[in-house]
């Protein structure tokens, strides 16, 4: 209960986040893109 | 014979409404859980390997079998596999009827637990729940007890009742009004929506004091649990639940997709925002909330299972923090956008049955599948206490996914996947590589990125053994319990209707009902195909090499050729 978050944790936190929001990035860029 | 089918009006349309089917609870309330108790944060790595080869591969395939019914005029299963296998394997559309129970099944229970997260909704505004949650944990949990249980009552009627009626009469008002006016619009407005109040929540909860310790139950790794196989078969599970594959909803949406409308950007960007929706707001919400306020260790929010944490310890969670009751509403508010999605595309592809095998009238499809839904909903609200749920649950919601999902892959790679995209029974368009299969050639029709390379032996061989393995290890583990029925105890006894009877006997009994809608089902799809019957008139010959989204004009051209032969 008491656990404390690790750099370990926030390294997989954020890059995670980082990879998801860098996957929708680079696929609504290309739906929006003018053909 | 040739009836017009609808198609997406935009790109965004189709990619937004195969998210929103998508995203839904599983987001919010499973994948967390999952997370927390299989490694924390290095579940994520399991996680992401059963998303590039389950996930995304499954999901291409299931547009590539849509664009293929549709195609055809057809958005389902059964015909499609008829069509693909020809006239002399009959076994075929048959075979293609457990693509059709997913979404039977599921729905006579999820419109009803949508309409909780209405009623719930409903009471956060109202600050009823606020008063509730004022009395502590333990009341909360009596307040849904009481509510799903038929117990709390507006006059002689039981307010469940009341909000299944009134979510009941909103996904089919949008389902009646078809697939662009209601499922396009209704996600194109709702998507946004739900992604904002995941957002506020997110902020909200990163802002909270103390969060780094409910966020490390979350997110700190523990790399000796990936040594488990049990983790690498929970985080395939989840991306094959999360995503909404082998339900037959992505194969009935791809089917109203545009000739030389991309597929493989469009599938990639849906599957892309549910894992946002996942990684983001599932796994930051949830777990550290519940642990840092309500001081649940994680196999307490495990045992409460999905309604246990979404319906009892969030609100209370909310409730105690300032501005609880606006919490409370956002909380549900995002529930709701996500189960109004999700249920609608569960629905579409029973509706798609009726219109394109039956051909029933759009008005006909949906008074028939209403009719159908209310009566089979019935089972899920008087038999939820005697497990009616449960059953329906592991069926249509866990086990005949990985069943059908296990079909596509090998109809895909082993059937389409054999065949050459310019051979006479293929439906590709003729302008496709000669030397590619019908099955790629389909998936890269009017592709905005190209398929990689790398990705088609992922697809043709990796994907479906991974599905094999992960069908034949969950039968063998969780799954045979729950077929045999060994789980339950001789003695246990469930109460239905006021009566009493053994929960095995009943169970059985159950089982015996569901095999009974298989069959009708089944009769409904011979009838649709029987010899010289409108659905079968529906192959013809003639459209396979037609030039691609110049089909009526191509047909008007063949008419006045053959007039002027005349």
């Amino acid at each position: 209960m008491d656990a404390e978050f690790t750099t370990g944790g926030l390294i997989f936190m954020l890059t995670s986040w980082a990879a998801i929001i860098g996957l929708c990035i680079f696929c609504f860029s290309k739906v929006f893109k003018k053909k | 014979m040739s009836q017009k089918r609808e198609n997406w009006g935009s790109k965004i349309g189709v990619i937004l409404a195969v998210a929103g089917s998508a995203v839904g609870l599983g987001n919010f309330l499973r994948f967390p859980v999952q997370a927390a108790t299989n490694g924390g944060g290095a579940f994520i790595i399991p996680y992401l390997i059963a998303f590039l080869l389950l996930g995304i591969p499954l999901a291409w395939m299931e547009w590539t079998l849509g664009r293929y019914a549709g195609r055809h005029n057809y958005g389902t299963a059964p015909s499609t596999l008829h069509i693909i296998f020809g006239k002399k394997k009959p076994w075929a559309k048959h075979l293609g009827s457990i693509g059709l129970l997913p979404p039977l099944f599921i729905v006579f229970y999820y419109v009803f637990i949508q309409s909780w997260i209405l009623a719930f909704a409903y009471y956060s505004l109202t600050g009823k729940l606020m008063e509730v949650t004022a009395q502590g944990s333990a009341a909360v949990t009596q307040f849904f007890g009481d509510f799903i249980m038929l117990k709390t009552c507006v006059g002689p009627i039981p307010s469940a009742i009341i909000f299944f009626l009134i979510t009941f009469a909103c996904n089919m008002t949008v389902l009646a009004l078809g697939v662009r006016k209601g499922i396009e619009r209704v996600n194109k407005i709702c998507m946004p929506i739900l992604l904002f109040l995941g957002v506020l929540l997110v902020i909200r909860v990163l802002t909270l004091p103390d969060i780094g310790k409910g966020l490390a139950f979350m997110w700190n790794p523990n790399f000796s649990e990936l040594a488990n196989p049990k983790v690498w078969m929970a985080a395939a599970g989840q991306v094959f639940f999360t995503m909404s594959l082998g339900m037959g909803i992505i194969w009935c949406y791809a089917s109203y997709l545009k000739p030389k409308e991309d597929l493989v950007l469009s599938s990639l960007t849906a599957s892309a925002t549910n894992g946002l929706a996942e990684i983001i707001i599932g796994g930051t919400v949830v777990i550290p909330i519940a642990v840092i306020i309500a001081g649940a260790n994680i196999e307490e929010c495990a045992k409460l299972g999905t309604f246990g944490l979404g319906f009892q310890t969030m609100p209370y969670v909310f409730g105690t923090l300032p501005l609880g009751g606006a919490l409370q509403a956002l909380w549900f508010a995002l529930l709701f956008f996500a189960g109004i999605t999700s249920a609608i595309s569960i629905i579409q592809p029973l509706i798609s049955f009726c219109e394109d095998d039956l051909k029933f009238t759009r008005k006909k499809s949906v008074a028939t599948i209403s009719t159908i839904i209310f009566i089979g909903s019935l089972t899920a609200i008087f038999g939820l206490a005697a497990g009616t749920v449960d059953e329906l649950d592991f069926w249509g919601g866990t086990f005949l996914l990985v069943v059908f999902g296990a079909i596509q892959a090998i109809i895909f790679s082993f059937v389409l996947g054999r065949r050459k995209a310019n051979a006479p029974e293929s439906c590709a368009d003729a302008s496709a590589d000669p030397d590619e299969n019908e099955a790629f050639a389909l998936m890269n029709e009017g592709a905005q990125i190209k398929l990689p390379r790398f990705f088609k032996p992922i697809i043709q061989y990796v994907c479906p053994a991974y599905l094999i393995i992960l069908l034949v290890s969950y039968t063998f583990t969780d799954g045979l319990p729950l077929i045999t029925l060994s789980n339950i105890p001789a003695d246990a006894k469930v109460t239905f209707l006021g009566s009493e009877f053994s929960q095995l006997y009943f169970t059985w009994g159950f089982r015996g009902f569901m095999l009974l809608l298989v069959v009708l089902l089944n009769i409904a799809i011979a009838y649709a195909w029987r010899k010289g019957g409108t659905a079968e008139m529906g192959r013809d010959a003639g459209i396979h090499k037609m030039p691609l989204g110049k089909s009526d004009e191509y047909i008007n051209r063949l008419a006045n050729k053959k007039k002027k032969e005349k």
